[in-house]
């Protein structure tokens, strides 16, 4: 399986391209005959699909892990598919709208709602999807958990209102951006590849100033990210600091304050939350 | 032909993806270890790739690689980094020669060797060499080895298909169940890489197939480490060398000394002989750590017992003497005995951990953010006591170091009440932290 073979050189690649041949390569049949094991392949096909796919590799090896890879300090695996998805992606591909109904918290279903799918999003931290949508019934850009949905079924969208809905959702997620300036402190700078791989998972700038041997790492984020940025903040202590981004420094210094308030009072003492 | 490796391009890759856009091109050379003759010849090659693959402007300065290179978030959906894969050197004749096999396969139901010799021969130009039998002969072979094409059932002469199946037996609809099946299990699950060609591949089927070309990519995910797939290259001969109970040998560049990124250092992963000390070890275990998106392997040595490498850190890796099985096996169960209480990879001492978590402030039946992660994120550690307010994890873990960041990570929904020693240390970091902050 060694994945540098000569047959995925690039310009074989852009030549099959160009040609319109589908190449695979036992590789990558191995690989998926190993995920086709996974519980989320019965959820993804019908079962006709699936038993087919089977069939067709059946001759294949599956890739053999066999616990010699491991995973540490993962979130643990909630959902890797959900049955919504083949509608949903469809809607997103068709630039149909939608029609959603989400769960109350008694498990009725709520009143339904209008709008317009843009891109099923999966969170690599909380292992689960979301819906991000524009709800013409709400007039707002929203985020939903699949797992929230009721029921939901597609109804047309004229292009128009898909063209003017589109372009609001992109005004929206360009409003929501939000960005920061993070120090690493020299003192720090031999953790730095340690430091530059947490912040990996976001989109940044380095820059490097060379007579303060200084490390700064400007964030671009959306704002409703702010607290997945401060929890990373948090994460690597006082190796960073913020330099720039009012509302992070702001609550950084909340929770340092609040959490020596609980260290300076006895341990066993019980006390409420504070946040 | 000596193996071709690829180490210079995953460091150049890594250190490109990490630092975007900190360094000049000196400075960046330097870092590397290499001159800027060299940086320049392997910024030439990668964009190459890139530029075939990615199709992106073929400008030559670094900032607008490492800018293509930067993830758009809500624009590409495609790892960016897949094509260091793709870069496996071909000459220019074979690169035609295959390709030309594999269209005419792909237009035929079958043909034999002699066919594609003809095809092979036909449209070439004149002045390049024709490819004589022989060499055809061993393109199959290669084709057929590495599962591209098959050799028809029947006498001789054999017959040749494209192994094309999957994309032909499936309906359109079937197809892109498929896709979006590869796309999440190579986007969610390890390894990433053999899924994301196949990705590539099914991708450009259905773009093929669908006359309004439309966008077929619903899907995102958020917060991926997106350099994992450079170490992913590695995953292949650790994994047989684990199979086969072999010692492998290799050059080892520690991250927290010379090669880490820190200051006036040169970084010597180009060099051959100075900066790494080889190293002969026992595979045993690949460990992939998702809070950094990091790779580690575990071996067994003899005088040293069990040694932790971080993946990034190895280069020129080559199988040694296998060992004996038993050997072997005690190495393994030794060590998965002592992993077991690892928060990462850890194998010190364990101590009992207890936090106290407060529950955040919540209305009705609020969503209790705080247990939740907890629970998904708390590993093998209990809930031991629960009140209306807060609750107490426990939790046994090898040393305090690892699972420190993330008690951290809680701010002040997280006390930490033994052992006294993290408690203390906890402490003084935040006043520490507060001191950052104290004039804002």
């Amino acid at each position: 399986m060694n994945p540098f073979e000569k047959i995925f050189n690039y310009r074989v690649t852009s030549r099959m391209e160009d040609t319109g041949v589908f190449l695979s390569t036992s590789h990558e049949r191995s690989w998926l005959k190993l995920m086709l094991d996974h519980p989320s392949a019965a959820a993804a096909f019908s079962g006709v699909t699936l038993e087919k796919l089977q069939t067709l590799l059946a001759q294949e090896a599956p890739l053999s892990l066999a616990g010699d890879l491991i995973h540490k300090g993962s979130t643990q695996e909630v959902q890797v598919y959900h049955p919504l998805m083949r509608v949903l992606r469809r809607s997103i591909q068709n630039h149909q709208g939608i029609q959603v109904s989400i769960g109350l918290t008694n498990g009725q279903p709520g009143p339904e709602q209008s709008g317009l799918p843009y891109r099923l999003e999966y969170s690599m931290v909380k292992r689960e999807w979301y819906l991000l949508w524009y709800s013409w019934t709400r007039r707002d850009f929203m985020s939903i958990r699949l797992q929230k949905i009721a029921a939901v079924c597609e109804i047309p969208a004229s292009p128009e209102l898909v063209r003017t809905t589109q372009a609001e959702i992109q005004r929206i997620l360009e409003s929501r951006r939000q960005s920061a300036v993070i120090e690493v402190l020299p003192g720090y700078n031999k953790e730095l590849s340690r430091i530059l791989y947490a912040f990996s998972c976001f989109e940044k700038e380095v820059r490097y100033d060379e007579e303060k041997d200084t490390y700064f790492i400007s964030l671009t984020y959306l704002g409703n990210e702010g607290e997945y940025v401060l929890s990373k903040i948090r994460f690597l202590g006082k190796r960073v600091r913020i330099v720039e981004g009012n509302w992070l420094k702001k609550r950084m210094r909340e929770s340092a304050l609040k959490a020596l308030a609980l260290y300076e009072s006895p341990p066993d003492q019980t006390r409420p939350g504070q946040e | 032909m000596a193996k071709e490796s690829f180490d210079k391009e995953i460091q150049f890759l890594r250190m490109l993806v990490l630092t975007s856009g900190a360094y000049s091109r000196q400075q960046f050379a330097e870092r590397l270890g290499i001159s800027v003759h060299t940086f320049d010849k392997t910024l030439k090659k990668l964009k190459e790739v890139a530029n075939t693959l990615l199709e992106q402007p073929p400008e030559a300065q670094v900032q607008v690689f490492t800018d293509a290179l930067r993830s758009n978030y809500y624009e590409s959906a495609d790892p960016l980094l897949l094509f260091l894969f793709q870069a496996k050197s071909l000459k220019e004749t074979e690169s035609l020669r295959i390709s030309r096999i594999l269209a005419a396969l792909n237009n035929s139901q079958e043909l034999t060797m002699k066919d594609l010799l003809d095809i092979c021969c036909s449209g070439l130009d004149l002045d390049s060499a024709f490819p004589d039998e022989k060499t055809v002969r061993g393109d199959l072979k290669y084709l057929e080895e590495v599962g591209a094409i098959v050799k028809g059932a029947g006498p001789r002469p054999y017959r040749y298909r494209l192994n094309n199946n999957l994309v032909r037996q499936l309906s359109r609809e079937e197809l892109l169940d498929l896709f979006d099946f590869v796309d999440i299990m190579a986007n969610t699950q390890l390894p990433s890489v053999q899924g994301y060609l196949l990705r590539d591949s099914l991708k450009k089927e259905l773009i093929r197939q669908d006359e309004e070309k439309q966008a077929i990519e619903p899907f995102l995910y958020k917060y991926h480490y997106y350099s994992r797939i450079l170490d992913e290259a590695h995953l292949s001969v650790l994994l047989s060398a684990i199979r086969g109970r072999r010692k492998i040998q290799f050059l080892y560049f520690s991250p927290k000394a010379s090669t880490s990124y820190a200051s006036q250092n040169t970084n010597p992963l180009f060099e051959r002989e100075s900066g790494g000390r080889t190293e002969t070890a026992l595979p045993l275990k690949i460990v992939y750590d998702h809070q950094y998106g990091r790779w580690y392997l575990l071996t067994h040595s003899k005088h040293q017992g069990i040694r932790k490498y971080r993946l990034e850190g190895m280069l020129q890796i080559e199988e040694g003497e296998a060992v004996a099985e038993e050997l072997f096996l005690a190495e393994k169960t030794a060590l998965e005995q002592k992993i077991s209480t690892s928060w990462l990879i850890d194998t010190g001492r364990p101590v009992t951990v207890r936090a106290k978590f407060l529950n955040p402030h919540r209305r009705g039946s609020a969503r209790n953010f705080v247990k939740e992660r907890v629970l998904l994120q708390g590993q093998w550690g209990k809930i031991t006591e629960e009140a209306p307010h807060f609750f107490i994890y426990e939790i046994t873990v090898n040393g305090t170091t690892e699972i420190k960041p993330w008690l951290r990570s809680f701010g002040s929904s997280c006390e930490v009440l033994a052992p006294g020693q993290l408690r203390e240390e906890l402490m003084a970091e935040w006043k520490e932290i507060l001191d950052y902050y104290e004039s804002f």
